[in-house]
């Protein structure tokens, strides 16, 4: 067995029990609380869940695209919420290694051990539209003055480095690295959104902070790019997220439809009920492969734009119909806020919405299909 | 001190199937974990490291593939690791896995202090701490649930049915950890690279000083005639009244009749 076989069956094996003891069994509460109850959080950090694709010259585990999907989709299994925080932060550790110069990795990668990383392009005036966006950096001298608001942040409030997307010219888009350490910057009002309650979504202000060269990532203009980089490496996140969440709704259906009985006869061996769970497994092996398929692709340096979002554009759609069926499998059981079925449909039904819509889901994809054929 | 902690991998699931031709734990499609009193015994190992500095070793017999799980020792903190592992081994009772364990155990040398679970949670027997110490000629102390480090040697508690017993024990000595012993960390994911610093020995059969009759199927005296799954059975189901107090009334005298609950005299 070689080291990278032993390093993986080793993390999965941890991951499984962690997930098992300290994150499973609180996942109402989490819902319920929108918190991470009994010190998970700090139990995430002690055991550097936050460095695990972070490349190890700067301190990290350096687990490759495929395994640390393969871990969000354990976590999910426990908790969605969870899952997404760590998606969050993990896309955005990738952007500042790929497109950071030496100055800004050596300063803030070390620190994505312990700071998370957000990532934030949506404004009041809109997400889909990135040309929409108010905020803006201005050159003085060798500094860049920033100045904006960005709602919606997976994350926000929580996490203490924002990579912020801004106007550096009417038509030019342009990413800067900002903590919140730095003079003007503020944290705005959280979101009251309907699932992953336990994530924290909010706001950031930003007045006139000041910023050195080296915060910008990437180079001026790179903004479209960047965020279409960021979105690549969450929607394979977000695959697996869902795939998390359909194998907690089978296990949950599975066991109820086996020792349910309808007069005799245990509601398993009723044809309705085995068609939808076997459309559940189907979903959820689906999503599976396509993000299994896009994350392989990205650790070998393909272009992966198109199967990362048939993998969120199914994987959402598909788990919030999972839900559903779920929760009509459960009967009255399934209905009620005292079962996880419910929030297991809202959790899902955000992802067709973060992380790009649906609706631009699948125009990238019919622009990709094209784009081959050309 | 120089601590040697044997451990097992077993499979994941508690749900153990049994293969009906081999009369064999079916591990297919299972993967395997450390067992689960194994991680106390290594935690306990870490815990005297700690305090005294000692050097822990873990070794384990069984197919390649339990190198992940002393290498999931070294990412805990174990110094080094040994593999035993031929094909000579393979069909081995407890007997014939003690006699190997003891005999590379006396390879390392000058060990002392053996610790290992109190059972494995596939075979089950807890017999390998007592099989292992008669082949040392050490003493030993079987399900211990606190280990401190004293002057000389270990102060050991053991909570047994009836009694408690507080045990003073002189190295070296053989020692079986409950779970109730500590509370075994998890591994910190960026460990695991780190432990690949640390060395996995595999020793083969011709690497000790083995009496080929004493090892594998050969040695192996115990031969499993029969081993099944317990099967599912619901008996005695009782529907008790609506009324909370009918209810408890009913209750006492169904646990009355069956002995289960007896008259204060
Ligand atoms: C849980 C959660 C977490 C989030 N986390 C982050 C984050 O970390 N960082 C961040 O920057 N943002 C985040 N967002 C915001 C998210 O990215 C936006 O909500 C999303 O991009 C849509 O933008 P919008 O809400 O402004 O909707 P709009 O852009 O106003 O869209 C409204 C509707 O119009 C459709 N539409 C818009 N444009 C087109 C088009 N060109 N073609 C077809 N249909 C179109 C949309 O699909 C949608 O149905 C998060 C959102 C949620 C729900
Ligand atoms: C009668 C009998 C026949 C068997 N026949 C076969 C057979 O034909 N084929 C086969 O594959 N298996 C066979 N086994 C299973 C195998 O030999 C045992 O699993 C092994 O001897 C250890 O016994 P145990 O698991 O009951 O350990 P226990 O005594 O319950 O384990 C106590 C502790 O000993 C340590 N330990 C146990 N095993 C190891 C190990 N391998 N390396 C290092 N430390 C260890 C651990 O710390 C463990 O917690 C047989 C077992 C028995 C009892």
């Amino acid at each position: 067995m070689d080291q990278k076989t032993i390093s993986q069956d080793i993390l999965l094996r941890m991951v499984k029990a962690f997930v098992k003891n300290e994150v499973a069994p609180y996942d109402m509460e989490i819902d319920h609380t929108r918190s991470y109850v009994n010190n998970l959080w700090s139990k995430v950090k002690e055991n550097d869940f936050l460095s695990l694709m972070l490349p190890e010259e700067y301190g990290g585990a350096g687990f490759n695209g495929r395994t640390s999907a393969k871990v969000i989709n354990e976590i999910a299994k426990g908790n969605a919420s969870l899952a997404v925080t760590l998606e969050g932060h993990f896309k955005s550790v990738d952007q500042i290694v790929k497109y950071g110069n030496d100055e800004l990795k050596n300063e803030y990668l070390p620190q994505a051990k312990n700071r998370i990383i957000a990532f934030s392009m949506t404004e009041p005036s809109g997400g889909s539209n990135p040309m929409g966006i108010n905020s803006h950096a201005e050159k003085r001298g060798d500094k860049w003055i920033i100045n904006g608001d960005k709602i919606m942040i997976t994350n926000g409030g929580l996490a203490e480095i924002y990579c912020v997307l801004v106007k550096t010219a009417p038509d030019e888009l342009s990413f800067f690295v900002v903590d919140n350490e730095m003079e003007g910057f503020e944290y705005g009002k959280q979101e009251n959104f309907l699932g992953l309650t336990g994530v924290p979504v909010g706001e950031i202000v930003m007045n006139n902070i000041e910023v050195d060269e080296s915060h910008l990532l990437g180079k001026v203009g790179m903004g479209k790019e960047i965020g279409d980089s960021a979105h690549d490496d969450a929607r394979v996140l977000m695959g697996a997220v869902l795939t998390g969440i359909m194998e907690h709704e089978l296990d949950l259906v599975t066991d109820y439809a086996t020792h349910r009985k309808a007069i005799d006869t245990p509601i398993i061996q009723m044809q309705g009920i085995q068609r939808k769970i076997a459309d559940i497994a189907i979903s959820k092996e689906t999503t599976k492969l396509l993000y299994q398929k896009a994350a392989w692709m990205k650790d070998h340096g393909q272009d992966y734009e198109e199967e990362a979002a048939m993998a969120k554009a199914y994987g959402s759609r598909s788990a919030v119909k999972a839900g559903d069926d779920s929760l009509q499998i459960l009967g009255g059981y399934g209905y009620s806020l005292d079962y996880p079925i419910e929030h297991l449909i809202r959790d899902a039904r955000a992802m067709e919405i973060a992380e790009g819509t649906v609706e631009k889901m699948r125009t990238a994809i019919a622009l990709k299909e094209a784009e081959s054929r050309a | 001190m120089k601590i040697v902690v044997g451990i097992k991998q077993v499979p994941e699931t508690t749900n153990v199937k049994i293969n009906e031709k081999t009369k064999n734990i079916d591990r297919r499609g299972i993967s395997g974990v450390i067992n689960q009193y194994d991680r106390h015994a290594l935690e306990a190992a870490f815990e005297i490291k700690a305090k005294t500095n000692a050097e822990v070793i873990v070794m384990t017999m069984g197919p390649d593939d339990f190198v992940v799980s002393l290498q999931e020792a070294l990412a805990l903190g174990a110094d080094s690791a040994v593999l035993l592992s031929d094909r000579a081994f393979a069909g081995a009772d407890t007997l014939a896995t003690g006699y190997v364990l003891s005999e590379a155990i006396k390879k390392i040398g000058d060990v002392d202090l053996v610790l290992l679970g109190q059972q494995s949670v596939d075979a089950d027997t807890g017999q390998m701490g007592p099989i292992i110490s008669e082949f040392l000629d050490i003493s030993q102390v079987t399900y211990a649930s606190k280990l401190d480090v004293e002057e000389g040697g270990l102060r050991i508690k053991r909570y047994l049915e009836n009694i408690e017993q507080d045990i003073t024990a002189k190295l070296p000595v053989l020692v079986t950890v409950t779970d109730q012993a500590n509370d075994p960390k998890y591994v910190n994911i960026v460990e695991i690279a780190k432990s690949f610093e640390k060395e996995v020995t595999t020793w083969h059969a011709s690497d000790l000083n083995l009496d080929a009759d004493r090892v594998g199927q050969a040695g192996s005296p115990s031969v499993v005639r029969s081993i099944s799954s317990p099967k599912e059975v619901v008996k005695d189901n009782y529907k008790l009244p609506d009324n909370p107090q009918d209810a408890a009334d009913e209750l006492v005298k169904i646990l009355k009749d069956k002995n289960i609950l007896v008259e204060d005299k």
